[in-house]
């Protein structure tokens, strides 16, 4: 069986990112695989609203934007989804009283779009310098309908598939996964095999985001030491 | 440290150091030092893990260890000089912009020679230079206008005409700490003044509006360039005037 873009099955498409790219946020990020292109922009810590802060700890909001159109309520369970997946990992209470507001905004979407959006929200509180208790990585599996899996499922890929698995992993981190989504009918051992492919490609995410990450940071460092 | 060590939020962070592998066999507890983590690096159970991504730095005198990195959010420390921009007048004293979470207090009394009844009357929208008294992350942060110990102003205080633009705390320190090329390539060019804010925040004035714009955008170039580049950018800029 070959995938239409003739992808081996945990091949994941060409992952790009750019750091720094909105010059208002504290941060910001550009990630895509392949075709699907997410931004996300950071700003924080700023203050809170009296009625929304809280006292100990810094509070996030996320709202995420689709390619078109307004935002319903798919894109409004995102928004909660990427909350709670970042809340625990953020050091929040470093910064009490203050909001850090993550906005995304999907560029193009051709599958695995949540991934992408926990991809690069990661990036971007990295680039704004929010304490991070470790870096976050995400990846998408599908089961077509022929039983094979295939990690990184394009928009077509999706629309035929049984089931698809979204996973969000925490850095040299041992315990479970942070995020998990599982849609369509599944075995246990579909599922098991999706989250070992998933594992597996968040490491590769994660090495691509860590030299990423080495070209910016080298890059001010040459200066400062120049 | 020979090689640049650039870490990730979540990387386990090795504070010992090549020579403490000699001494092994020795007992544990005698030799153990207290390392400092400054920002950047937290403790977490037994392990130091960064928390930010940057470069990685250690002091081996004073055994303090820290992350260094750039971003563009400041966060108030005390004892940093800031630049900021009066928002509102209170009872007991000012609220300044800092470019932090919280809007800073300016007490009125906080400037050379002030008393109560010679107060200097600044208006909203005024421009200061002050130094961080109290930051902390439960409280606003508040500034002062002057050294309290010596009563002297010491550059603090109402920065009057001029222009003051936003940076990145990284070009704000470099500006402050080292002799910084572009500073220098312009004063050899035109006469100006210039405060740095760690906050990010650069207030320049030269004798014309002209020069003032001239010499903020040298500043705001020169985020990225080496000291050559400067010199060849402040070049070409005052050529072009």
């Amino acid at each position: 069986m070959s995938r239409p873009d003739r992808r081996e099955a945990s091949q994941l498409r060409a992952l790009n990112c750019s750091l720094g790219q909105l010059n208002r946020a504290d941060g910001s990020a550009q990630f895509s695989a392949g075709n699907t292109s997410v931004v996300s922009g950071i700003y924080g810590p700023v203050e809170a609203k009296v009625y929304e802060e809280k006292l100990d700890r810094a509070v996030v909001e996320v709202k995420f934007r689709p390619d078109i159109g307004a935002p319903t309520t798919k894109d409004k369970w995102m928004e909660s989804a990427i909350r709670n997946t970042f809340e625990r990992e953020i050091l929040a209470h470093l910064h009490p009283r203050t909001l850090v507001q993550i906005v995304i905004q999907l560029r193009e979407g051709d599958g695995s779009v949540d991934s992408a959006a926990i991809n690069a929200t990661s990036l971007a509180l990295v680039d704004a310098g929010i304490p991070l208790k470790c870096m976050i990585t995400a990846a998408t599996c599908a089961v077509l309908p022929d039983d094979t899996t295939v990690v990184d499922p394009t928009q077509e890929e999706i629309d035929a598939a049984r089931s698809t698995h979204t996973f969000a992993f925490a850095s040299g981190s041992s315990t479970g996964p942070l995020y998990v989504d599982s849609r369509g009918d599944f075995t246990m051992d579909e599922y098991n095999h999706c989250y070992e492919l998933c594992a597996l490609a968040t490491e590769r995410v994660l090495a691509f985001m860590r030299t990423a990450i080495e070209g910016k940071v080298t890059k001010e460092a040459k200066i400062s030491a120049a | 440290m020979a090689s640049v060590k650039i870490v990730l939020p979540g990387d386990i962070i090795d504070t010992r150091r090549e020579e403490d592998t000699t001494q092994q066999e020795s007992n544990v507890e005698d030799e153990a030092t207290v390392i400092r983590l400054g920002p950047g690096l937290v403790q977490s159970s037994e392990a130091v893990s960064a928390v930010t991504a940057g470069v990685l730095h250690s002091n081996s005198e004073t055994n303090r260890w820290w992350v260094a990195g750039n971003k563009r959010r400041y966060v108030a420390a005390v004892g940093e000089p800031v630049v900021g921009v009066v928002v509102a007048r209170h009872g007991e004293g000012y609220r300044v912009d800092i470019g932090s979470a919280h809007d800073a207090l300016l007490p009125h009394l906080a400037f050379e020679g002030a008393t109560k009844r010679n107060k200097p009357n600044l208006a909203v929208g005024t421009v200061v230079y002050g130094r961080v008294v109290v930051a902390n992350s439960v409280m606003d942060p508040e500034i002062e206008c002057y050294n309290s110990n010596t009563g002297k102003s010491e550059g603090y205080g109402e920065l009057s005409e001029g222009f003051m633009f936003k940076c990145s705390l990284g070009l704000a320190r470099r500006l402050i700490d080292t002799k910084a090329p572009v500073l220098a390539a312009l004063g050899n060019g035109v006469p100006f003044e210039v405060a740095v804010g760690v906050n990010g925040r650069v207030w320049v004035n030269a004798g014309s509006v002209a020069t003032t714009i001239l010499v903020a955008n040298a500043i705001r170039n020169s985020e990225y360039l080496d000291a050559k580049q400067c010199r060849q950018m402040v070049k070409e800029l005052l050529e072009k005037q």
